[in-house]
């Protein structure tokens, strides 16, 4: 599933350009899931400073996926890249328990926003395959997701490094961008 | 003195696109730009020219058969010490002093000390509406 052909389950939705911003923690595997999207190499990625976007244009249609750096000190700047998100894509690193309250907090911050006010969410639940890592459900939970009532939210598991999950996620993503 | 539009307006060439970079004189450096394409992944062309030199104009030689692909993919990374507010890149497509083509993407902010990357994937026109290679000569 690379980034064209989501693109061209979207093409029946009602905008000609579509934004999907994907935060989180650092190390949480945004970049990888970006590059899964667009069927690259993994082997190589190091810690985003700054962001990286990747476009795709058909048919004068735009979809445009942009992963911003999730080190502490960058974050402050996520708000600058709200403007015109379509779809809410959060990270978290399922094994990194000592963390899960701070990627909570961050989460909580983003769903506060006016720009991102009813904005869907969709939240990946990666490392899956570390042990000790949270099940999705188990997670979902812990970051209080079933409060959620004023947007459409997911979760999905998924091991961004195999691509196990990443696509099922956009499906997700791609059917609640539709309905909107 | 030029005015900071007339600097900022000295645009270079990256065949078959040209660019014009706004605020490219603040960047410390512009690390590379890509063309490949986007199904095999083969490498057409890939330049590390500071391209951050507003007086050169900057070449790029790529294949014709980059012509025959579906989909190609560009890949432009870039560095700023300086945070920008409103970072945007224009194409334009020249072909014997014509403009065919023309657009622009807006990034927005870019922080101070980052390292950024935006790669675009293109499909190719329908073969009826493409130009072809032999005029290019």
């Amino acid at each position: 599933m690379g980034l064209l052909s989501i693109l061209r389950k979207l093409r029946s939705s009602p905008e000609k350009e579509l934004r999907l911003l994907l935060l989180g923690l650092d190390n949480a595997g945004k970049t990888t899931i970006l590059k899964m999207l667009a069927a690259e190499d993994i082997n190589h990625i190091t810690p985003t400073a700054g962001f990286n976007i990747k476009s795709v244009i058909a048919d004068g249609f735009k979809l445009n996926v942009w992963d911003i750096g999730g080190q502490r000190k960058i974050r402050p700047y996520w708000k600058n890249y709200f403007e015109n998100t379509d779809i809410l894509i959060y990270v978290v690193d399922s094994a990194d328990k000592k963390r899960l309250e701070e990627t909570g907090i961050e989460l909580y911050e983003l769903l506060g926003d006016e720009k991102l006010q009813a904005i869907p969410l969709l939240v990946y639940a990666n490392k899956q395959d570390l042990p000790n890592s949270l099940p999705a459900s188990d997670l979902a939970q812990a970051l209080g997701l079933p409060t959620i009532k004023d947007r459409a939210w997911q979760i999905q598991s998924c091991v961004a490094i195999q691509g196990t999950g990443v696509k099922e996620g956009m499906e997700w993503a791609c059917k609640t961008i539709k309905k909107k | 003195m030029e005015t900071r539009a007339e600097e900022i307006l000295k645009g270079f060439q990256v065949y078959p696109f040209t660019l014009f970079l706004e605020f490219f004189l603040i960047f410390s450096c512009s690390n590379w730009i890509c063309l490949k394409d986007a199904d095999g992944g083969t490498v057409f062309w890939q330049g590390s020219d500071d391209l951050s030199l507003p007086d050169v104009e900057h070449q790029a030689k790529v294949p014709k058969n980059i012509l025959q692909c579906r989909a190609v993919s560009r890949e432009f990374n870039f560095s700023s010490k300086e945070s920008m507010e409103k970072f945007r890149l224009e194409q334009k497509v020249l072909f014997k002093g014509r403009c065919l083509e023309e657009w622009y993407f807006e990034f927005g902010f870019v922080m101070a000390d980052s390292t950024n990357t935006w790669q675009s994937v293109m499909e190719a026109a329908p073969e009826s509406q493409m130009m072809p290679a032999s005029v290019l000569k």
